[in-house]
Parts: structure tokens; C-alpha cells; sequence
């Protein structure tokens, strides 16, 4: 059973309110190890410099989006293993089907509750402690 | 949810060639036509009217958070941030740019003593949002007693509120009008 204290996790999202309310979701679970950026370039800057656990992405992003931050993390094999879920607006088939194509570990539909987002990170991770 | 659907009622200051566009609760609205204005009423529920002065397109909202207990991250306030990021997301796809969006925030406002301020909920919640995006703050008119109808040009960002004392809208507790699916009904791919 991981505790989710320690595992490390990056917010990737253009909105900083939408970050403060998943940085907060996270907090509530239990995580303390989070870092954020505020498009898919600095994201992926980051996870370069200092590889994370977990990536937690927006889809919407200018630039770099959500589908854009994957692929290229799952090319640069220091990080290509780390998890990924996607936060999106919409179930949108052909976007769910690309993102799994390259490998996104789960899918987060907003708005969503806390409980919902820790479901889905132990969808990848296993119960949390 | 971006709704079509047309004002069925004259409003105050209607002028030759605007066309009225209602935004009921739960929605919202983007354009870049100049002849459209988006007009709602509010009670305790919130308006934003965000503008791009350079790419004259134009949005606006309308949204009710569930009644919380305010604390940051708590449940409730993703309803907000929701519909604040549809309604940017439209602006930025019509050609929008985030560092030139101006806001005006309505309503809020306490419409019957007999229940929890949840207008004032709605208010700070909105003010709080324009502060952490560092959206231009234009104004425009939060909490108090009274309805209010709004009209907003989007493409040139005019805004207009009709003050409306004795209005009976939205004086019972009303839970968002699109509450987020339950968790097992989030798709499942996994």
C-alpha cells in the first residue's frame, strides 16, 4: 500500500485556480510532494529536471497541450514510465483514444471531487495510505 | 453548453439591430458578433463578463456554487472554477489572449435573510478567481439584496446592469443546474 505522502506529483495546467483545486484535492488525499507548471513546456522542463511519480495534466494548454506533454515524456525514456492522468472537459472519443495510444495511465473528467481524483490515482497506484 | 437560446422578452434599452442572447444558469456564452448582446438575471448566482478589448470577442457566464464551507479546495468550488475555465477556454478558441482578458463580476447578491448567504459565497469566490488568474479587474456590482439583469456587448465589452428590487428569482437554495456526474459515471478506461 504506497503512502501518498510519498509520492511526488506535477500539476500541469494553464488555469492557476484549476491548480490550486487539484493541489488541494491532492493535499486532502494526502500527497505533500507537489509542484506545478503552467503549460505543457514547463511541464515537461520540470519532469526533465526533477522526474516526478505522477503527472497530472490538463488536455487544454497552450503550446504544449496535454496529448503533446505525453508523447514527449514518453520518448525521453528517464521519465517515460512515469504516470500520467489527464484531466479533461469532455469525453471526447478521438482525444481518449490518442492519449491511450500514447499511453495515458487514467483520465480524470471535470469538474470532479476529491474522491473521484483519488479513485483514479489508485487506479494507477494502488490504495493509498 | 453553450446555449442558442434567445431572449423571449423586451429588456430595458434594447436597442435597433442588438440581438439578445439569454444565458440561464449553468451556461454560458462566447462570440465575437457585434450585434449580439448577452443579457442574464442573477440573484445569488454569479456573472462573469469577460472581454479581449484587441480580439473584440466576448463571454459570459452564469453559475451557482452548491452551498460549502468556503475553505479552499473543498468540493464545491470546482463547479466555479468549471465554468470559468469553459467560458475562458471559448474565449482563447475565438482568438482570445488570457493577458489581455478584462472582467466585470455581477451578482451575489442575498435575496431572502431566511437562508445562508450564498451569495456572498458565489461573490468571494469570483473575486478570488480574477485575483489568482490576474485577469484585469474592470468592476461591476456584487452582493446586496436585489436582482439584477445584465446586458453585455461581448466584441466591444459595454455592460449594463438593471437593478430589479422585489424580484422574485432564485429565492430557494438551488443546487447547480448540471451537477458533475457521479464518479461511476465518469468514463472508465482503465
Amino acid at each position: 500500500m504506497p503512502k501518498a505522502s510519498s509520492i511526488s506529483v506535477l500539476i500541469a495546467d494553464d488555469q492557476p485556480s484549476m491548480r490550486s483545486l487539484v493541489r488541494a484535492g491532492l493535499e486532502q488525499i494526502g500527497f505533500a510532494d507537489v509542484r506545478e507548471a503552467r503549460d505543457g513546456e514547463e511541464a515537461l522542463r520540470s519532469v526533465v529536471a526533477k522526474p516526478a511519480h505522477l503527472v497530472i495534466s490538463d488536455f487544454n494548454m497552450p503550446g504544449l497541450d496535454g496529448i503533446g506533454l505525453l508523447r514527449s515524456i514518453r520518448v525521453h525514456p528517464p521519465i517515460a514510465k512515469t504516470a500520467f492522468i489527464m484531466l479533461t472537459g469532455r469525453a471526447d472519443v478521438e482525444l481518449l483514444k490518442r492519449a491511450k495510444e500514447f499511453g495515458v495511465n487514467n483520465f480524470v473528467m471535470k469538474p470532479f471531487t476529491v474522491a473521484t481524483l483519488k479513485e483514479r490515482i489508485e487506479a494507477v497506484f494502488g490504495r493509498l495510505s | 453548453m453553450r446555449s442558442a437560446a434567445l431572449a423571449n422578452r423586451p429588456l430595458a434599452g434594447r436597442e435597433p439591430g442588438d440581438r439578445h442572447v439569454s444565458v440561464i444558469q449553468g451556461e454560458f456564452q462566447v462570440t465575437d458578433d457585434p450585434a449580439v448582446v448577452l443579457t442574464t438575471l442573477l440573484g445569488s448566482c454569479v456573472a462573469a463578463c469577460i472581454h479581449d478589448p484587441v480580439a473584440r470577442v466576448g463571454g459570459l457566464n452564469h453559475f451557482l456554487l452548491p452551498s460549502g464551507e468556503g475553505r479552499p479546495g473543498a468540493d464545491h468550488l470546482r463547479y466555479g472554477v468549471h465554468s470559468m475555465e469553459l467560458l475562458v477556454n471559448g474565449l482563447l478558441k475565438l482568438g482570445g489572449r488570457r493577458d489581455r482578458l478584462q472582467v466585470w463580476l455581477f451578482g451575489g447578491a442575498r435575496i431572502t435573510r431566511q437562508l445562508a448567504d450564498i451569495g456572498a459565497s458565489n461573490a468571494a469566490f469570483a473575486e478570488d478567481f480574477v485575483r489568482r488568474e490576474e485577469f484585469t479587474y474592470k468592476g461591476g456590482s456584487l452582493r446586496g439584496d436585489t436582482a439584477r439583469r445584465i446586458q453585455f456587448w461581448p466584441a466591444s465589452g459595454r455592460v449594463r446592469q438593471l437593478a430589479l428590487p422585489n424580484t422574485p428569482v432564485e429565492v430557494l437554495p438551488v443546487a447547480p443546474s448540471r451537477a458533475p456526474a457521479p464518479a461511476t459515471d465518469d468514463p472508465e478506461f482503465f
